[in-house]
């Protein structure tokens, strides 16, 4: 178990530059995730960590060791990657064996480590097959206790479960949330799925264009997006944001006011967000007509209209209204969010 | 029907290709298994067979045949030589390019497709040239080194490509875990590889063993030449022992067709791999 420390760290592929100078401090025992949309440099950071791509600049340090310069084999990390890296040509066994017998660990131990980890995992009885005779999850398991028989300073995992079905996602997650509770050894998690995120982070990193944009607990990101783009990344289906002017401790918007809870300067050009769950449909209110109404059971979500703005209203419970009809809109003020429109910043 | 016609277009020109390779096989087949005296005779098949001129060539019973047995050696020696090389050249030689991404590895690449369009023939002489510098001329190795220089081109190319379809995560995994570049290629590399490595070998093995070109310049002696120089001997005569030549040219023909029976599998899969992009 360790600590990971980002310090101003740096990448560039040839002139692009990738990651403008990255500080972030992972502590003992924490399960990070880096979140971000394809191409914001998170899988890049992820493999500065783990020695697989030089880093350009600053520096990373593993239990306040830099190691800028030291191999991956002599990091102690252990990496699970997005389409397991399975050796095709050795069994199970031997796929989790492997690093040991590298470091010519005795065979009693490699058989007693890989034995624990298959138990953990639940693949006692898959030892002697062939990645090829396992399904997506069983592979998926073999390349996370390929890195549990290290018992490595830190785990890395690179989109771990983008190749898997839905159902199945849903259940790796659990596991994998549930194997860090039970090993706590410190883990960077990375995902582009903001859902993965929420779910399994002790603390969410959101990244943009290779920048960190917010750094913090999965709900206070999504109680208190620091800006725009954490505010629409975050939560499904995505909040609910338009331009609007500040007046009167409101937002006048698509031909209405909007109560806010944050405070800007007077008649400042602002953009108003409320997630689709704080809007509610009520008797008189904000007028909105329905374009499309989608049931799911415990919840409904209902897209609607107000002066040509497409807003989400998300209702526990079932609604009578359906495509076409009037409804009046109920922002609820304590939760509605106020940024900048130049900047994006929140306000 | 459309499926049908297709496939009659297809077998409408199969059976012609395939007697046009057949032929060829059983007219050699015939000769081998005729007297000297009835095989010129015309017939589809001889009146009486026999396995004499096979005798002859075991015991060593003719003028062109007294080294039958050392040729045929010198021919095996020489193609297991060229193979075991030109796999053991381009296999690292791919892997350093393809795997370890070093410096240079494209124009290594480059050269090794330039020497396509330079003909075998154009080399020959100053192959020879270059083996009398070395004090080569006559020796085995003379030709193993010339052979394993026109094969190694085409096997880097193919291996590099084969080696290029092997996902990266492979070695990073591996890395990881641990491996250093050599036991990446060992463990890893080496074991993944094993079909396009038996079918470069297997193409490099024949190379060797049907050259007849650099055998010829670069050996001359009756008991260093292989024996597809010793087969070209045969008409030189006026009187060839044309019975024997196909018999010796039947039993010639053996190994490769053995090894290529074996190793169809991999053969097909090997030589197709990295012929396009999948």
């Amino acid at each position: 178990m360790a600590s990971v420390a980002f310090n101003e760290v740096k990448k560039d592929f040839g002139k692009t530059k990738v990651l403008h100078g990255i500080s972030l401090d992972i502590s003992d025992g924490e399960f990070m995730v880096l979140v971000g949309p394809s191409g914001c440099g998170k899988s890049t950071l992820l493999r500065m960590l783990a020695g697989l791509e030089d880093i350009t600049a600053g520096s990373i340090a593993i239990d306040g060791r830099v190691v800028n310069d030291v191999e991956s084999k002599d990091r102690d990390i252990a990496m699970v990657f997005q389409s397991y890296a399975l050796y095709p040509h050795m069994n199970v066994r031997d796929n989790m064996g492997f690093s040991l017998r590298l470091r010519n660990e005795k065979k009693t131990l490699i058989e007693e480590r890989v034995r624990n980890a298959a138990r953990i995992l639940n693949l006692e009885s898959y030892l002697e097959r062939y990645p090829r005779e396992l399904s997506g999850g069983q592979r998926q398991r073999v390349a996370m206790g390929r890195a549990i028989v290290r018992d490595p300073k830190v785990f890395l995992f690179d989109e771990p479960l983008s190749n898997l079905d839905a159902k199945l996602r849903v259940a790796m997650r659990s596991e994998i949330k549930a194997l860090h509770q039970r090993l706590k050894t410190t883990t960077v998690y990375v995902t582009h799925d903001q859902v993965e995120a929420m779910t399994m982070a002790d603390r969410i990193a959101v990244m943009n264009d290779g920048r960190i944009e917010q750094l913090g607990e999965p709900l206070e990101l999504y109680d208190r997006p620091a800006n725009l783009f954490v505010a629409q990344f975050i939560g499904s289906p995505a909040m609910n944001v338009f331009a609007g002017i500040f007046r009167n401790g409101s937002v006048e918007a698509l031909g209405a006011r909007w109560p806010s809870a944050g405070k800007a300067s007077e008649n400042q050009a602002v953009k108003y967000g409320i997630r689709p769950e704080h809007l509610a449909l009520a008797a008189d209110g904000i007028p909105a007509v329905v374009e499309v109404v989608e049931p799911m059971g415990a919840e409904t979500e209902c897209l609607v209209k107000v002066h040509d703005q497409p807003l989400v209203v998300t209702t526990h419970g079932r609604i009578a209204a359906g495509p076409g009809d009037r409804v009046f809109l109920r922002p609820d003020a304590g939760h509605s969010h106020l940024f900048d429109a130049a900047t994006g910043q929140r306000l | 029907m459309k499926k049908f016609t297709r496939e009659a277009v297809l077998v409408l020109i199969a059976i012609p290709v395939l007697l046009w390779t057949l032929l060829p096989i059983y007219h050699i087949f015939l000769f081998s298994i005729s007297t000297k005296d009835s095989a010129f005779s015309g017939a589809l098949w001889p009146k009486q067979p026999t396995l004499h001129n096979f005798e002859i060539i075991a015991r060593q019973q003719h003028f062109y045949l007294h080294h039958f047995w050392v040729q045929i050696w010198n021919s095996l020696w020489i193609a297991v030589a060229v193979g075991v090389i030109t796999l053991a050249v381009a296999t690292c030689a791919a892997f350093a390019i393809s795997r370890l991404k070093v410096r240079g590895g494209r124009a290594v690449m480059n050269l090794a497709l330039f020497t396509y369009f330079i003909p075998a023939a154009f080399l020959a002489i100053p192959m020879y040239k270059a083996m009398g510098a070395y004090g080569l001329l006559n020796s085995r190795w003379s030709l193993v080194l010339a052979m394993v220089t026109l094969a190694a081109p085409y096997a880097i190319w193919v291996l590099k490509q084969a080696s290029d379809k092997l996902p990266f995560e492979l070695d990073e995994a591996a890395r990881i875990d641990g491996a250093t570049p050599l036991q990446l290629f060992r463990l890893v590399y080496l074991p993944l590889m094993t079909p396009s490595l038996v079918a470069i070998g297997t193409y490099a093995l024949l190379l060797a063993w049907n050259e007849y070109l650099y055998g010829y310049l670069l050996l001359s002696h009756e008991r260093t030449i292989t024996l597809a120089v010793a087969l070209g001997h045969f008409i030189a005569a006026d009187d060839s022992p044309w019975e024997l030549l196909m018999a010796t040219g039947l039993v010639y023909a053996l190994p490769p067709a053995a090894i290529y029976y074996a190793f169809r599998r991999y053969m097909v899969s090997g030589l197709t791999s990295g012929a396009v992009k999948a």
